[in-house]
């Protein structure tokens, strides 16, 4: 299998956009091809969790091709939910480490903003299981359940979930392309609205808008793809018997580790799937990154802060960065290339070694790629 | 006694309610069990924004029946509810509510109600030995 590289990395701003979905997966990937300085790569990987239903496009990959000026590349489109983003990378990184291809653009979007709430919490509903759905589950109701049954193992609490969503939005507030840019205070966590007990609105994350892109290349350049590593687990929250940690996560980790040969004692900056605050604390324990039950203190001791010795979610993570679907595994790719290639002003960390984990659905398919700065 | 509907896995034994027909690591066909309508909270929230065609607060929880499988269940409030509680499970229309009852509450229920002192003695009655049959074996 050959070496895997990134020759560029893009993105939107993320939160609520004007433009179509088109034309912010235009922005992205043309900012692409010109950082990375390929016109005209082999092939073209789309990422969209539900354009037929967000926006009402089908055959997305072709659509997305001719639009951006790539109407002759072969194209297609990857789904897995809501890590859709991080799929796609492994459908390029795939291609090229085999020699099928030596340039793939991948380019991944979601537009949501224009839709009422309800409608938009129905299309990402569709993930959960139908029988379960039937209940009126949601990801927020099946988020609250997991949480709850999580704090009652652990015994992690409210102050342990809220200060995720303090210490992600400070961070965001140093991102331009963050969807939020102002910090929250502790008390405004406690005191937004319930969502899904125990979930309050401030530990979800938003409903946004926005594209984020990547070069993969087999050709050395910045940043290598040094692992992918993808887990799997039940659709039906019923059929699981743990609480404390996702499978999927566990699994895509052991994956990537063996892969990349190294495990997390390497990793000197991540960005997780924060979608739902307690999701960081269980995601650290899930990689390795946190000794298990320490995640909470660690973060309540600032070792995942900016400043830390393991920044989490420099970008703002889903929480505050926001959360596009089909965006949002590039967009954490994106900011780790970034950051380990010194391009992250204002929330610049030092780093060689970057770990980006998407959970798709409830944590049913889940991701964990490992990116390398190359020497 | 009440009786939750549901299936086995003749391979790896697998339990799943409602009845499902592969099993979910097996790909094989399950078959036909049923489990008793009572068991423990595993988890519960309290969805405040609930999809179109339910009501907010909608108060749902996972429970854990006898042999393991576990039951998605909506119940009426959650107030003093606690992972590990021991609930009772009823079916209406084939969807599943908790319940968590004791003695002495539905004793002060029927008590505080209006009507004749008999009937009201026959409705605790009738609670209370559906409720001590449901949780007999």
């Amino acid at each position: 299998m050959g070496a895997v590289y990134l020759a560029g990395a893009a993105m939107t701003r993320f939160g609520v956009r004007a433009e179509s979905l088109f034309d912010l997966m235009a922005e992205a990937a043309h900012a692409v091809l010109k950082a990375s300085a390929i016109e005209s790569p082999d092939a073209l990987v789309v990422s969209a969790m539900n354009p037929e239903e967000f926006v009402g496009e089908g055959n997305f990959a072709s659509h997305v091709g001719t639009y951006l000026g790539l109407a002759r590349t072969p194209s297609l489109r990857v789904e897995t939910a809501t890590s859709s983003g991080a799929a796609a990378l492994f459908a390029a990184y795939a291609a090229v480490a085999a020699g099928v291809y030596r340039s793939v653009l991948v380019v991944g979007g979601e537009k949501m903003t224009h839709l009422p709430t309800p409608r938009v919490s129905e299309l990402i509903g569709r993930s959960i299981d139908p029988y379960e759905r039937s209940y009126g589950a949601t990801m927020p109701a099946l988020a609250g359940l997991v949480t709850r049954a999580w704090m009652a193992r652990t015994g992690s609490t409210l102050k342990d979930i809220s200060l995720v969503a303090v210490k992600n939005h400070a961070n965001a507030a140093k991102n331009p392309w963050a969807h939020f840019q102002a910090p929250v205070t502790l008390d405004a966590v406690f005191g937004s609205r319930l969502v899904a007990e125990p979930l309050r609105l401030y530990h979800c994350c938003p409903i946004s808008d926005g594209a984020a892109a990547v070069m993969v290349v087999a050709e050395r350049a910045p940043v290598r793809i040094a692992a992918i590593g993808q887990g799997a687990d039940y659709l039906a929250l019923r059929y699981r018997d743990s609480f404390t940690g996702f499978h999927a996560s566990q699994a895509a980790a052991r994956a990537a580790y063996q892969m990349a040969g190294f495990g997390p004692e390497r990793v000197e900056v991540a960005e997780l799937h924060d979608a739902f605050t307690p999701f960081e604390l269980i995601s650290m324990e899930d990689l390795g990154l946190a000794p298990s039950g320490k995640a909470a203190r660690m973060l309540a001791h600032g070792e995942t802060a900016l400043d830390g010795r393991l920044p989490i979610n420099p970008s703002g993570g889903l929480k505050a960065r926001g959360h596009p679907l089909g965006a949002t595994g590039l967009s954490q790719v994106v900011e780790l290339y970034w950051q380990l290639t010194g391009q992250a002003a204002g929330r610049q960390v030092e780093a060689r070694v970057g770990l980006a984990h998407s959970i798709g659905g409830l944590a049913t398919t889940n991701w964990v790629t490992l990116l390398e700065r190359a020497a | 006694m009440e009786q939750i509907p549901g299936s086995r896995c003749g391979r790896c034994g697998r339990l799943a309610a409602p009845p499902a027909r592969f099993c979910p690591d097996d790909a094989t066909p399950m078959e036909p069990a049923a489990f008793p309508a009572h068991g423990e909270v595993i988890s519960f929230t309290t969805l405040h924004s609930p999809p179109t065609g339910f009501t907010s607060p909608l108060h749902m929880a996972l429970v854990e029946l006898p042999g393991g499988a576990r039951c998605f269940c909506h119940g009426s409030g959650t107030r003093g509810l606690k992972v590990g509680t021991q609930v009772a499970i009823e079916s209406v229309d084939q969807i599943y509510y908790f319940s968590t009852l004791s003695l002495g509450e539905r004793a002060r229920l029927f008590w505080r109600r209006s009507g004749e002192r008999s009937a009201r003695l026959a409705s605790f009655a009738k609670s209370a030995t559906k409720r001590l049959g449901r949780f007999g074996r």
